[in-house]
């Protein structure tokens, strides 16, 4: 065999535009389907697994997947917005732990995520370096943010105007880096992590500047009242928290009216869970309390009768790849009958043209195989970021 | 399948859970942002919990900004108690878990007391500040103290039920000197309804609205001289408020006490308890306060 | 060396009959075998060489009856006995010079690629002049280069006897005779008998013996 093996190797040396053109087809017939079975293993553990541990998810009333893609993933689309009472509200039924977030804004193409500290003993989010937020201003990095933005503690990150149109002023808000968080494979890789003041700082709902009130430059001041100052648009507003205006910085209105986009709810147990939910339902028309576990879960399979079809698409493109390889392998017999006749004649047995073309299409398998489990592993390698790029962002 | 989420989300459940309660036998670590809380915590837990209040002895609680270092300790406790009432004015730029957050004056929070007008003052290096929003010395009414306290009581059960009684008892003991210092400060009230009363600060406005003091304040520090401007102010409110006491959140320079009794005011000390005091403890201050404010029966 | 006797052979589908009542060639005999297209040359060498079988009479090579051997036999006889040489050289153009004088001992357990079989090739090669060609693709060789690697290849396993089908037909007058030269000198080293078929009249002088199929069907003309 080994001489069967050698012939064949010298054979599709010499005949390598065709070698690779049948390794390609192989490979890709095979790496295909594998791919697919891959990312979508990955994509249900990272989805499933984010979701089964988020017990409930309180938002306003309209799409529960949209509501999960950002409240779970931290998706483009911003869902409806509820209040930060809604979050108040959940604490004061004793029934669970309320971990508010509003994710809207962005930097730098990454989600703000404005949520409290609760959120990061919740999901177990450990440092990788510096510290948890600590004052206003300051954020948070995901691993793979930190890593594709090149920034560690210390350094600062500007949001991104919420759309560049946005006449009522939500300047950019540069904020310090605190820490960045160790690497969990989830859509926490990707966040800014802020305070929830300061996505509300970053919104416009809370800003510092010098006191009009009180500071003597009156260039500033377009109408002065007995209990009001109206500032015009040359009132400096601060664009940094610092140490030294961090005291400056007040929000106008009531906290608890601030917007939020969901909150986490986390139950003290299944009846607290249960109470919590019929309350909802009972109670509350506009919000809605949703288990992410099944609204992932029914996701998952409509995604998994997508992939059925895929699968059935990819059997007929993979038997007619057989069959074009099949041909392929017949034309190459019929191109070397005149070797075959020449060995014949010389006096080999029968057998040695089956071992010679068993021979040529065992290399060129195995040669495939070895693409294939290189590409595999490669995409098991990224498998995790490749889902991420693909539904996360 | 239904089955397998309703596993799945108990599983998630007792996780969370888990991660909320610690292990029952370590003493837990409580934060504070005044002394007053400090005292009512100790009292309560007793050995079963370490009562951090990390600010300067010398330092006002409500305008002490801590470090960023400090407010990572606070965020590594267990339990963070606050006063409300917009007390502690750094938590309004901090970042601290929810979760452990607690806000004791909570159940009286529909009676804090609304504080108008734009008056700032300094208070030497740490700069100017106002005293507008919402009067924070809660506990100055000493019901409210207790309800304070039952708030404390209430979290620290609720992270060791196993100590429940231990802790109850401890708060029943706390309550009733509390309950002391409140019907005698409503004995004094009741003697002199109506007395008019000077207060160096405005820090005693539940004070004076529990126990029926007639009270005005100006903005003064006990250790700075007051400016010919603030003599003036005062003696405009005598005009209409013929206070012949003081009432001052520590003792006040001489060169003040005296111009004072020249316009027949006398002074006396009524420490709000917001910062550890030189010597004894909280109880020792407040009843000190109910000797000092007797003087004026 | 070769003996026929009563040989009748017909083609499957009957369009062509070839009979040798008895044809003889003695060892280190040198026969060419001339004659008109179509007239059984080639038929004849595939029946020495046991390529085909006759349906009556015998084909002797070497005291060894081919005709009678089982197929396997037959192949292993004709690989270690015989060597080939074609017009068209039959080379595999995706092997080296030296591979394709090796590819014999790649193709059958019969013969066993050893390193004095290497050597051996080396040696041929050099007798061949074409030693320092070893290593190029035969897609390089000229016409006169190919056959000789083609030569290489039928001598190596030493065979008794060289069946040549127009070895020279493709070739330019010079290398004709040059190549005629190097195979005859290889055909007395080795002591084996030739029989090779030809169109190239002006070679025929230099063969021990012609044999002529001309005019001829079933029989024989020397």
């Amino acid at each position: 065999m080994s001489d069967s093996l050698y012939l064949a190797w010298r054979y599709i040396g010499f005949n390598r535009w065709k070698t690779l053109t049948l390794m390609a087809c192989i490979t890709l017939i095979t790496v295909l389907p594998l791919t697919l079975q891959v990312l979508l293993s990955e994509t249900e553990r990272q989805m499933l697994a984010r979701a089964a541990s988020t017990p409930l998810v309180v938002g306003a009333g309209g799409s529960a997947l949209d509501l999960m893609m950002s409240t779970l993933y931290f998706g483009r689309d911003v869902p409806e917005l509820i209040d930060m009472s809604d979050s108040e509200e959940i604490w004061k039924t004793g029934l669970a732990d309320a971990i508010p977030l509003y994710v809207r804004f962005r930097a730098r193409d990454y989600p703000i995520v404005g949520t409290t500290l609760d959120y990061f003993d919740f999901r177990g989010l450990g440092f990788a370096a510096g510290r948890p937020l600590a004052v206003l201003g300051e954020c948070v990095l995901g691993a793979e943010a930190a890593r594709r933005l090149e920034l560690k503690p210390g350094d600062s990150l500007v949001s991104s105007p919420d759309n560049l149109f946005d006449l009522a002023g939500v300047y950019p808000l540069k904020m310090s880096v605190a820490g960045v968080l160790k690497r969990t494979y989830s859509a926490d890789d990707l966040a800014v992590f802020v305070d929830l003041k300061t996505a509300w700082i970053i919104e416009g709902l809370g800003h510092g500047h010098g006191d009009v009130a009180r500071d003597g430059d009156t260039s500033v001041v377009l109408e002065r009242s007995e209990d009001n100052v109206v500032a015009n648009a040359s009132l400096v507003e601060y664009t940094e928290i610092t140490k030294a205006n961090i005291d400056s910085f007040h929000f106008h209105g009531e906290p608890e009216n601030y917007p939020i986009s969901a909150v986490i709810a986390l139950p003290h147990d299944a009846k607290s869970a249960a109470i919590l939910r019929g309350r909802f339902l009972e109670s509350l028309v506009t919000a809605q309390i949703v288990v992410p576990f099944e609204v992932i879960g029914a996701l998952m399979q409509n995604i998994f009768r997508i992939k059925n079809v895929l699968d059935a698409v990819i059997v007929v493109v993979g038997l007619a790849t057989v069959l074009a390889i099949a041909l392929v392998f017949a034309l190459s017999l019929r191109l070397r009958q005149r070797e075959i006749e020449t060995i014949f004649k010389l006096g080999c047995q029968r057998a040695t043209i089956a071992h010679l073309l068993a021979a040529e299409i065992i290399l060129i398998l195995f040669a495939s195989g070895v693409l294939c489990v290189g590409i595999l592993l490669i995409v098991d390698h990224y498998s995790a970021d490749l889902v991420r790029l693909i539904f996360v962002n | 399948m239904k089955q397998s989420i309703k596993l799945l989300v108990l599983i998630a459940l007792s996780t969370a859970l888990q991660s909320v309660r610690g292990a029952d036998d370590d003493p837990l670590e409580v934060y504070v942002v005044n002394y007053t809380l400090q005292y009512f915590a100790s009292r309560i837990a007793g050995g079963h919990a370490r009562v951090e209040f990390p600010a300067p002895r010398d330092s006002d609680p409500v305008f002490w900004k801590p470090s960023t270092a400090t407010i990572n300790d606070y965020q590594k406790a267990d339990l963070i108690l606050l006063n409300g009432a917009g007390y502690a004015k750094w938590l309004d730029g901090a970042t601290l878990p929810r979760a452990k957050l607690v806000n004791t004056s909570r159940a009286f929070s529909d009676r804090y007391i609304k504080i108008g007008g734009e008056a700032t003052h300094s208070h030497g290096p740490s700069g100017s500040h106002s005293h507008t929003g919402t009067a924070f010395t809660t506990w100055l009414d000493f019901q409210q103290a207790i309800l304070q306290a039952r708030a404390i009581a209430e979290e620290l059960v609720s992270k060791r039920a196993g100590l429940k009684d231990t802790f109850e008892h401890q708060l029943d003991l706390l309550e009733r000197e509390l309950l002391a210092i409140d019907s005698e400060l409503m004995e004094i009230g009741a003697k002199k309804p109506g007395i008019p009363l000077m207060a160096s600060h405005p820090v005693y406005q539940y004070l004076a609205r529990r126990y029926g003091l007639n009270l005005r304040s100006v903005q003064w520090e006990p250790r700075e001289a007051p400016t010919d401007e603030q003599w003036a102010e005062l003696v405009g409110i005598l005009d209409a408020h013929p206070a012949r006491w003081m009432i001052w959140e520590s003792e006040p320079a001489k060169e003040t006490e005296d111009r004072l009794a020249m316009l027949g005011i006398k002074s006396l000390v009524f420490n709000p308890g917001a910062n550890v005091p030189e010597s004894g403890d909280w109880l020792d201050v407040m009843r000190e306060n109910v000797d000092n404010l007797k003087q004026i029966l | 060396m070769i003996k026929i006797t009563d040989l009748d052979f017909v083609y499957p589908h009957g369009e062509f009959r070839l009979m040798v009542p008895d044809f003889n060639i003695g060892r280190s005999e040198k026969v060419a075998v001339i004659g008109p297209s179509g007239s059984g040359k080639t038929t004849l060498l595939n029946l020495i060489a046991g390529i085909t079988v006759p349906k009556h009479g015998t084909v002797e090579v070497d005291e060894v009856t081919v005709s009678r051997l089982e197929d396997r036999h037959r192949r292993a006889f004709r690989i270690t006995r015989i060597g080939f040489v074609f017009q068209d050289f039959a080379l595999l153009d995706y092997l080296d010079v030296l591979d394709n004088i090796l590819h014999p001992y790649r193709i059958t357990r019969a013969l066993e690629l050893s390193r004095s079989v290497r050597q051996r090739a080396s040696v041929l090669a050099e007798t061949m002049g074409i030693a320092d060609k070893l290593k190029r693709p035969v897609g390089e060789l000229s016409q006169g280069e190919k056959q000789r690697t083609a030569i290489c290849r039928a001598l190596l396993p030493d065979p008794s006897l060289i069946l040549a089908d127009e070895a020279t037909g493709n070739l330019d007058p010079d290398n004709k005779s040059r190549i005629l030269d190097l195979l005859f000198e290889c055909v007395d080293a080795h002591r084996a008998t030739l029989l090779a078929v030809t169109h190239d009249h002006e070679l025929l002088a230099r063969f021990d013996r012609v044999v002529d199929f001309q005019g001829f069907r079933g029989g024989v003309v020397e």
